[in-house]
């Protein structure tokens, strides 16, 4: 088996920067974490890339070629045109990627929810994965500050599902930059991952339009805290202890590290005989 | 501390003005890429000029190569794409994100052009960027979305690509994304379900009305768990369509477009009874907190007497 993270989320939620912290976690924990850029339109990132898709194919490539109906594509067009050829071409993914057993990655994908729900490419990347022996786990980032009230965090609910249930895989959804947040709205945020939604629901005080929506919004609740897709972990990057946390949880969902061989810490025997207590 | 009870906010309403019903609509257009906002807005538009019914018409999307309706204020004028790549070297994404930063920095001026002409149209249409996440998950978003709520009947149009949705699994996740934006904008909503001419979304409105019929179509070809999962949020979407208003539109035969009017219209009417008291309500909490702050700030602010000859000590120990 082999195991892989597909780092998702809507632009700015710090894909590339949870890659980063995650890899760097991984040499200080005996782990080889890979990464792999799989979007063609990424800028600056600064983990060790074991793989980059814009090698394949990116956005720079359609603006210099010299057929003009490339070249004169919106930033739209050209990021599914890119990501079509790599969904046409997902064997030069394969031999780039190259990988072994037991071998551990994260893949840094574009956040375009269209991507996802209104084209294939997403599914057959993960399919194409899933065939090539490796248990996936998707990871949904959205920024922690857009869900600091009770109908935002179910807009952020809702949005990861509209993501999650095209993939059909298994899922962690997490809030990043918890650091950043004022010390009351971390509060809130860490008061809501710890209840039940539909009890939110109650303590939320009655406005217009939560009184309009109240049918909807208990609907929403009752499927949030049926469904384990759904529930947040806060991560905040600055703490070992938040990244070992959600790795856990990770690991779980793909079972990494269940038929690894036991490790035997202990020293090699020594034979009594050459031991004369001299070096 | 002689006077420890809080100042009363004496200005009711410092961080928008009070919007009144004969103010015109603001229809926010928004939808995923390629589900033919534009062309939505250069329909309606076409519509209203054919009854010299002139709309005001914002396009919000630097990335666009060309503008396919008559805009009256356009994003490009005020910020420049390309450049803006170049400059901060920046992909398309985060240049896109810039470019509305950008723009909120002179928000207000816009919406004071708007302001100034408010008599003179009968709706204001705004294209929202392609990239339906740079608006709906970033702070420019929700900063323009809010600032024109608080000074128009604003509403919102979510397009969707009849075409597109033929597969159920996609319609699903499209309706998730479009509850989400109900959740996160909490400002009166409608579904334009374009491209008619293409499918006859009859097929879509079906779906709407009965869930167990969209639950089957999907669970053909999927395990147990993800069953499950659908079949629950198949009845959440359920009372979702149940309070939405629908118009089935096309944007090239310009079909449905006295709907499209008939859903704003509605719409205003919604703005009114329910959000403009959730609305004020916010505002009066804000402004309460925002009062609270100043004079909190004001209590540590004290006039204190200095000794001149331990200052003078203190100066020459610094010196030291």
């Amino acid at each position: 088996m082999k195991y892989a993270q597909l780092v998702i989320g809507p632009a700015g939620s710090g894909k590339s920067t949870y890659c980063a912290a995650i890899q760097k976690h991984g040499e200080s924990t005996e782990r080889f974490v890979q990464v792999v850029n799989l979007d063609p339109a990424s800028e600056v990132f600064n983990y060790k890339c074991a793989f980059d898709v814009r090698d394949l194919i990116s956005i720079d490539d359609l603006a210099d070629d010299e057929d003009e109906t490339l070249s004169t594509m919106g930033p739209n067009g050209s990021l599914v045109f890119c990501m079509e050829y790599i969904a046409n071409n997902i064997e030069e993914l394969e031999q780039a990627i190259d990988a072994a057993e037991d071998d551990y990655y994260l893949f840094d994908c574009p956040g375009q929810i269209e991507l996802y729900s209104h084209m294939n490419v997403m599914r057959t990347i993960v399919d194409a994965l899933k065939s090539w022996d490796f248990n996936i786990c998707a990871v949904f980032l959205l920024d922690s500050q857009f869900m600091v009230d009770v109908d935002k965090f179910m807009a952020g609910a809702l949005t990861a599902l509209s993501t999650l249930m095209v993939l059909e895989c298994p899922a962690v959804c997490v809030l990043t930059k918890m650091d950043l947040l004022k010390s009351e709205d971390r509060e809130r945020v860490e008061h809501m991952l710890n209840s039940e939604m539909s009890t939110l629901l109650n303590e939320n005080p009655p406005s217009a339009f939560s009184s309009a929506y109240r049918k909807l919004s208990e609907k929403i609740a009752s499927v949030m805290d049926s469904y384990s897709m759904v529930s947040f972990q806060p991560l905040d990057l600055q703490e070992e202890e938040s990244i070992s946390d959600l790795l856990l949880n990770i690991d779980n969902a793909i079972q990494y590290g269940e038929d690894a061989d036991v490790k035997d810490k202990f020293p090699e025997e020594v034979d009594p005989e050459d031991d004369t207590g001299e070096w | 501390m002689a006077d420890s009870s809080k100042p009363e906010p004496k200005r009711p309403a410092v961080l928008g003005n009070t919007v009144t019903r004969d103010q015109p609509p603001v229809v926010l257009v928004l939808g995923m890429a390629g589900s033919g906002k534009s062309s939505f807005v250069q329909a309606l538009t076409a519509h209203l000029h054919k009854s010299r019914n002139f709309p005001y018409v914002i396009n919000l999307d630097p990335a666009v190569r060309k503008v396919i309706f008559p805009a009256n204020i356009d994003i490009r004028d005020t910020v420049d794409y390309k450049k803006v790549m170049h400059d901060y070297q920046l992909g398309p994404n985060g240049a896109i994100m810039t470019c509305l930063n950008l723009c909120c920095t002179r928000l207000q001026e816009m919406i004071g052009l708007v302001k100034k002409r408010s008599t003179e149209f009968p709706v204001c249409l705004i294209d929202a960027p392609g990239q339906i996440e740079a608006f709906t998950w970033s702070a420019s978003g929700s900063i323009i979305t809010d600032s024109f709520a608080s000074t128009f009947p604003t509403v919102i149009a979510y397009v969707v690509d009849s075409a597109r949705s033929t597969n159920p699994t996609t319609f699903m996740s499209n309706m998730l994304y479009a509850c989400s934006i109900l959740y996160r904008m909490k400002l009166p909503f409608f579904l334009v379900l374009n491209k008619s001419d293409i499918v006859d979304p009859a097929f879509l409105e079906k779906w709407m009305k009965d869930y167990e019929e969209l639950g089957t179509s999907i669970e053909d070809a999927r395990d147990a768990y993800i069953n499950n999962l659908t079949h629950s949020l198949s009845l959440v979407l359920d009372e979702f369509y149940s309070t939405m208003t629908t118009v089935k539109v096309s944007s090239r035969t310009s079909e449905g477009m006295e709907d499209v009017m008939a859903a704003i219209e509605k719409c205003k009417e919604e703005y009114f009874e329910k959000y403009q008291p959730a609305f004020n309500e916010l505002l009066k909490e804000r402004l309460e907190k925002d009062v609270q702050q100043a004079s909190d700030m004001l209590d540590k602010v004290n006039v204190t007497e200095r000794n001149p000859q331990v200052v003078e000590e203190e100066e020459a120990m610094e010196d030291e």
